[in-house]
């Protein structure tokens, strides 16, 4: 079954999104920062990324700017757990500072549990 | 003249003296007479005499003498000599010595008069050329003073203060400008205004000024960076100078230091964002880790439990659309609410926000119905911030309308605009509420709105980004019946339809 590597650093978020995504069988794993989310990105290979923006230091921009630059690990579908607006669906993320991040999708937190399983399919049926 | 004029006659023979007073006095002219030359200086130390009547030809004194002398006693007194018959060498004599005219004996009465007249007439003439000339030395000296006040006042000012002239050279600068600019010269005069303001646009504004007398307005304002390593923020404002006839003689250029302001902005970012994350990140756990149990991932749970949890989301919900509200609000305040303008189907972007709501929607069985309009041509907007107006539209309608209503989104083209209808069966807005709905922290407080979750905020931020876009938003409502919100925003200009 699919592995999920989930990077973010409220550990309460991480403990109710496990629990979504192990209830549809995905073998999930936690990261609460950057540099912890790169060790498992070695160590396990995920078939796909959730990983949040803000984070301690390593936050999500720069981490998924390595991923995408990094040949062996581009290809890994990345979902960006953003804060631009409270429910309000993105098709691209811009930052503050007007850098668009390329990630496969976005998503704002808090996230219904169903479309999030919803996206995650989608993203690991390409 | 303010005093009568005065005229002394000084001549031997009486027949000329009587004569003469006769005749002058007609005229109303004050005349003393005096018999010989010596009589005649006599007179004039005791008396002001405008003009003199003096015979040349008389025993004693001459005339010549009587007029050196008059000469030296009152330069000012015009003396008309009077010559013996056909002589007009001593006439010349005279004025050489400063006689101001002739006049030779035969004369008629006009002829008398109309010499006296031109006399008086030379007299009246100098003194309103002292009087100018004294008003004019008067002015120069106020405007040397005033000069040196405006100099003065310029010189205190903290803000920069530049003028040029007609070719934007300087021709007067205050140290503060020199200052701003990051110049050490404090003289900044005869320097192209382009050599110590390197703002392009600036300088073609101002030249603007100079070339187009009216259609420019009155005072332009632009932001300026002034340096490289420490840089200097400063808002120069610049207008034409005009004279007392309204031709543009020059331009004013008033500088203002505005990097503390920037600097404050840019803390003021900094503690928002920071604020936001600090707010946003422990709501966000609180609202997932309700829904797992909601939904029953972390266990069975009662239809009760549900509710309740159902109903704590909400109260969080709206906790979150506060702080957004409020962010929003200062970045009103700061002018940065329109961000990125794009081209954008409002079919498609009411139909994603009406999305959001459905299970919202579904628990209090309000239907969301959306009228799409053919041919609704796109707007160019800032998506994300109108997706806060929908947002904010929607989520009030469904929180002020009871179980069972429903809420309508229908798009239409009125004129150049794309108007959007939200019309719920909610409980209305009482006439005397409406116009201040809008108002920021405006909240309607009555039985029917305690449960209602919210600051006041939604409304304010909604009219002031539609604004932003140059849009308008209009409501009507009736009590117990419903409320239409109409939000009317500018089409693409030359765009492809929906």
């Amino acid at each position: 079954m699919s592995k999920i590597l989930l990077v973010d650093d409220d550990p309460d978020f991480c403990e109710a999104t496990k629990i979504i995504l192990e209830s549809k069988s995905y073998e999930v794993s936690i990261a609460y920062d950057g540099i912890e989310g790169w060790e498992k990105v070695r160590t396990d290979r995920p078939d796909l990324i959730v990983l949040d923006v803000m984070m301690p230091k390593k936050d999500g921009y720069e981490m998924c700017k390595e991923l995408k630059t990094d040949q062996e690990y581009a290809d890994i579908p990345v979902l960006l757990l953003t804060a631009v607006a409270e429910n309000v669906p993105t098709t691209r993320y811009t930052t503050r500072m007007g850098m668009e991040i390329e990630a496969e999708d976005y998503i704002d937190k808090p996230v219904e549990p169903i479309e999030l399983v919803k996206r995650i399919e989608v993203l690991l049926s390409k | 003249m303010s005093q009568e004029t005065n005229i002394l006659v000084v001549d031997d023979e009486q027949v000329m003296r009587d004569g003469c007073k006769r005749i002058l006095s007609k005229r109303g002219w004050r005349v003393t007479l005096a018999r010989d030359g010596q009589e005649g200086l006599d007179g004039l130390k005791n008396d002001h005499f405008d003009i003199i009547l003096l015979d040349l030809k008389m025993p004693g004194l001459s005339g010549m003498e009587v007029l050196k002398e008059v000469k030296r006693i009152d330069p000012e007194v015009l003396i008309i000599v009077i010559t013996g018959y056909a002589t007009v060498d001593s006439a010349v004599e005279a004025m050489k010595i400063g006689a101001y005219d002739f006049i030779s004996k035969p004369f008629s009465p006009d002829q008398l008069t109309i010499v006296v007249n031109r006399a008086l007439e030379k007299k009246r003439l100098e003194q309103e050329a002292e009087l100018l000339r004294r008003e004019r030395e008067k002015s120069l000296q106020d405007i040397a003073m005033e000069k040196s006040k405006i100099r003065t006042i310029i010189n205190c000012m903290a803000g920069g203060v530049i003028v040029t002239d007609r070719e934007s050279q300087i021709v007067l600068n205050n140290p503060a400008a020199a200052r701003m600019l990051g110049i050490h010269d404090t003289h900044l005069a005869g320097r192209p205004l382009s050599q110590c303001i390197k703002d392009e646009i600036l300088n073609q504004l101002i030249g603007d000024i100079f070339t187009c007398n009216n259609s420019v307005p009155s005072i332009l304002s632009r932001e300026l960076v002034i340096g490289e390593k420490n840089i200097t923020h400063l808002r120069a404002h610049a207008g034409p100078v005009r004279s007392d006839e309204g031709e543009i003689l020059g331009s004013v250029i008033v500088l203002e230091d505005i990097s503390h302001l920037k600097e404050l902005d840019r803390m003021k970012s900094n503690l928002i964002a920071m604020v936001s994350h600090e707010l946003r990140a422990p709501l966000a756990a609180i609202e997932q880790q309700l829904m797992v149990v909601r939904d029953g991932f972390a266990g069975g749970i009662t239809e009760k439990q549900r509710q309740i949890i159902e109903r704590i989301k909400e109260r969080s919900d709206g906790l979150m659309a506060m702080i957004r509200n409020l962010l929003d609000i200062s970045k009103i305040e700061t002018g940065q609410i329109v961000q990125k303008k794009e081209s954008i189907n409002l079919n498609d972007l009411l139909r994603s926000v009406s999305e959001l709501f459905t299970s919202q929607a579904a628990n209090k069985r309000i239907t969301i119905r959306l009228k799409e309009g053919k041919g609704i041509p796109l707007i160019e907007a800032d998506q994300s911030t109108i997706e806060v107006v929908f947002n904010n539209l929607l989520s009030n309608g469904l929180q002020y309308t009871p179980e069972g209503g429903s809420i309508e989104l229908k798009t239409t083209l009125e004129g150049d605009y794309v108007k959007v209808d939200i019309t719920d069966t909610g409980i209305g807005i009482e006439p005397e509420e409406l116009p201040k709905i809008f108002d920021r922290f405006y909240r309607v407080r009555s039985e029917k709105t305690r449960q209602v979750v919210g600051a006041g905020l939604g409304l304010a931020v909604t009219k002031a980004i539609i604004e932003a876009h140059l849009g308008l938003i209009e409501v009507k409502s009736e009590i117990g019946r419903g409320t239409t919100f109409s939000v009317l925003l500018p089409r693409q200009v030359e765009g492809p339809v929906a």
